[in-house]
């Protein structure tokens, strides 16, 4: 891999994170900002796939691996929350529940 | 080429498989396929365990399947299951009893809703998979992962009746006391481990026989600890007697099979580390002997057949105990192996006879049952003969008579363990013998035959259960190995590479007087009108003898004052009364299991209950002392520095600055919106800094 492939990979990673935390940001409802998480998400586990083709390491692939199951981990809490507010509270966005700062 | 071995991982995986099925249920599964998935689980096992038994019949009886291994610097942590004559053996008998038992279940408990059903079955396959998971361990943790699930599964089943305080309650203290060894039997692993590098027992056993004398006995003390807190031995026997408010399926398994009998097991897995220390070997013995004893005798005196076979199978496990405790761990499995099929027939019969019953499982329950379960009655008959070890026919006699031969030659020491086992002996054959008799009895008139007796299916029709397969087909194939199973006692001591001892003739034949003289002794206490009132009215307390006030005087009183010396004289007011009767008497005692549980409630119980009240403010407690502990003192800390200094200049200039203070705090807290976007971008503010920072500081 040459140093340019490898800069370019870093920046559309850095582009993806960026994506991901600009739509956090932007949206309210809870489903779009799971999503925009999961973008958050996909950027690094880019970057490290691609630091560790750059250092001819395995590290990198086994640290995507690691994201994957984070990311499904946090996918699945965060789904069962979203269902759970959709039902009992009937809410879609993010901001309307402040209740756990009391 | 695939490992023949590789069969080892199919003997536990279906009752695994199906409990996951049964306990998520993603299909909402019907009754009949919720039996039929609940049966496949159960006997899956024992046909999977056939073929191992062929390979170690007929080739190399010695195979590890590695699961999964990982090495950490001079230590291994491989978990595999192993296959030798030992877990060949036991691993063959808990699949028959556990795919007798369920099949038994299938009918018995067919009454209950759908849901409790589903639970039921999903536990009692987890509670099989987790025994033969234990059984056919290669490493310790895999080990000590089956041993706990299996506590956990006692647990629940035990409280399967959730509507009921005492079977819930029941559950809590097998949980609890077991628990309690349970952290034994983990010191002593996790000791074995760092004496070993290594946590599979092929290498872990001969590293813990080689140790420095003093670290050895500790293990091997810890490990005889854990095995007598897992097979309910004195003093940790109270568990047993109250586990009996589970269904009798569960007490089948529990008794038989699994849970109880793994203590046994599991010493005489670890037997060359307890073995190579004489001391701790004779002190197995004792405990083995003395709970055989004690078991025995409280038997006679309980007035409920399923209690009765509680303590029966305490004094069980204790004659198993002893054989291992006497240096004969394959005597004490061969006793393992005849205990759980004669165990569970007997639990099977009993609650065949005594479903549907308004007297619940007491003793009176069995009678007439020669009329209404003729089947069920001689299969009783079968598993009480060969419970009290009737010569030469029963296969109890075999295996008994195995574990007294090795005392006889064990010594003079040997020998007083000998006669105490002989007692012991007779006194099963009065015990075994007690329910059989009060079932030749006629039946009392007011037994419903219009309600089959579980609780939970109490609201459901009746069913005519006559001649249903599930309930024969078990009955009659264990009656049959508690019969015939004699047969096989000689063969697998052989096969475990011992010799069976070959006994005195006239010891065996003082041995084979045993049983008969108990008969005769219950049937005296059964039919004879005076000593059966004396049994029953010493029950009660009323009519003390001589002995009674003798033994009263020098034993009871000073035992009732140890426990209200060791109560504190804090023992409710009802407790005081019984202990305050002048003629509480030995059957008393006997039938309460020495008031063990008295002790227990008394010297942890209540102290906990007292801790726990007084950090809620009750008894003069203060409330969350840990947390106004701090404020008080700061409280307290203000009242004596700050209010000397109080009122001149540079208080008040130290007091605007805290005021100052409370509106910053009030600045600071509209930060704080509970808006989780607002949290995000402070989150990625600070990343975003703490990055700036890294790489502030490591530029060059």
């Amino acid at each position: 891999m040459s140093g340019a492939t490898f800069l370019i990979l870093l920046a559309l990673s850095g582009g993806i994170f960026a994506t991901g935390f600009f739509g956090l940001m932007a949206r309210r409802a809870i489903l779009f900002q799971l999503i925009s998480l999961e973008m958050m998400l996909a950027g690094p586990a880019l970057a490290f796939l691609a630091g560790g083709a750059w250092h001819g390491s395995q590290q990198g692939q086994a640290m995507f691996v690691f994201i994957i199951i984070l990311a499904a981990a946090e996918v699945a809490l965060g789904l069962a929350l979203y269902l759970a507010l959709r039902r009992g509270a009937d809410v879609e966005d993010s901001d309307t529940i402040t209740g756990l700062k009391h | 080429m695939l490992s023949p071995y590789l069969l080892l991982l199919l003997v536990p995986a279906p009752p695994l498989a199906v409990f996951l099925i049964l306990g998520l249920d993603p299909f909402f599964l019907r009754r009949k396929a919720v039996q039929a998935l609940a049966l496949l689980g159960g006997i899956a096992p024992f046909f999977a365990m056939l073929p191992l038994l062929g390979l170690c019949l007929g080739t190399e009886c010695y195979g590890v399947m590695p699961i999964f291994t990982l090495v950490f610097g001079q230590s291994e942590v491989a978990l595999a299951l192993l296959l030798d004559p030992m877990s060949t053996l036991v691993g063959l008998t808990v699949a028959a009893v556990g795919a007798l038992v369920i099949t038994y279940a299938i009918d018995y408990m067919s009454d209950a809703r759908i849901a409790d059903l589903r639970r039921f079955f999903a536990l009692m396959n987890l509670f099989l998979a987790a025994m033969l998971t234990m059984v056919l361990a290669g490493d310790t943790i895999t080990f000590f992962f089956g041993w706990e699930l299996m506590g956990l599964c006692s647990f629940f089943l035990i409280a399967y009746n959730t509507s009921l305080p005492q079977a819930v309650a029941a559950g809590r203290k097998a949980f609890i006391i077991t628990r309690f060894a349970d952290a034994f039997l983990l010191a002593g692993l996790l000791l074995l481990f760092l004496e070993a590098n290594s946590v599979r027992l092929d290498v872990l056993i001969p590293a813990g026989t080689m140790m420095t004398e003093e670290r050895h006995v500790v293990i091997a003390l810890l490990l005889l600890a854990g095995a007598l807190g897992k097979s309910a031995q004195v003093p940790f026997h109270t568990w047993l007697p109250s586990a009996m408010a589970g269904p009798t399926p569960v007490s089948a398994l529990l008794h038989s099979a699994t849970m109880v009998a793994a203590g046994a097991f599991m010493l005489a897995r670890f037997s060359p580390i307890v073995m190579s220390e004489p001391a701790v070997q004779t002190i197995a013995a004792i405990f083995g002997a003395g709970t055989a004893a004690f078991g025995a005798l409280s038997a006679i005196f309980q007035t409920d057949v399923k209690r009765l076979l509680a303590y029966s199978s305490i004094s069980q496990i204790g004659f198993m105990v002893l054989a291992i405790g006497l240096g004969a761990p394959e005597v004490a499995i061969a006793h393992f192996v005849v205990h759980a099929m004669f165990k569970s027939l007997l639990f099977l019969a009993a609650g065949d006879i005594t479903h549907g019953s308004d007297l619940g499982t007491s003793l009176q329950a069995m009678r007439g049952a020669l009329r209404r379960r003729p089947i069920s009655f001689l299969a009783y008959v079968a598993g009480a003969a060969s419970l009290a070890g009737l010569p030469i026919v029963t296969a109890g006699w075999w295996s008994k008579e195995a574990i007294l031969a090795t005392a006889w030659e064990g010594g003079a020491f040997g020998i007083a363990i000998w006669v105490l086992a002989l007692l012991t002996a007779t006194c099963t054959a009065i015990y075994a013998f007690r329910p059989v008799f009060e079932a030749l009895q006629p039946e009392p008139a007011h037994i419903s035959h219009a309600r089959r007796g579980h609780p939970v299916a109490l609201d459901l029709h009746y069913r005519p259960r006559w001649g249903s397969g599930f309930i024969t087909l078990p009955l009659v194939l264990l009656a049959a190995g508690s019969l015939l199973g004699g047969i096989i006692v000689g063969p697998i001591i052989r096969f475990l590479g011992a010799e069976a001892p070959h006994p005195a003739h006239l010891p065996e034949l003082v041995a084979a007087v045993a049983p008969f003289v108990g008969m005769a002794g219950a049937a005296a206490i059964t039919f004879v009108p005076a000593l059966a009132a004396a049994v029953a009215g010493a029950r009660d307390m009323r009519r003390p003898t001589r002995l009674d006030r003798k033994f009263q005087r020098w034993v009871i009183e000073p035992y009732v004052r140890l426990v209200r010396f060791l109560a504190g004289n804090r023992i409710g007011a009802r407790a005081e009364a019984e202990l305050e009767l002048r003629h509480v008497q030995i059957v008393r005692w006997l039938s309460r299991g020495a008031r063990m549980d008295g002790i227990y409630q008394a010297l942890f119980v209540r102290p906990f209950v007292n801790i726990v009240r007084w950090l809620n403010g009750h008894r003069g407690g203060t409330v969350d002392p840990v947390g106004t502990f701090p404020v008080s003192l700061a409280l307290q800390g203000t009242q004596a520095l700050v209010e000397r200094l109080a009122h001149d200049r540079f208080d008040r200039f130290w007091m605007r600055l805290a005021n100052r203070l409370v509106r910053l705090w009030v600045l600071v807290c509209a930060i704080q919106t509970g808006r989780s976007r607002d949290y995000a971008l402070g989150a990625a503010l600070g990343t975003a800094a703490l990055l700036v920072i890294a790489w502030g500081t490591t530029w060059n």
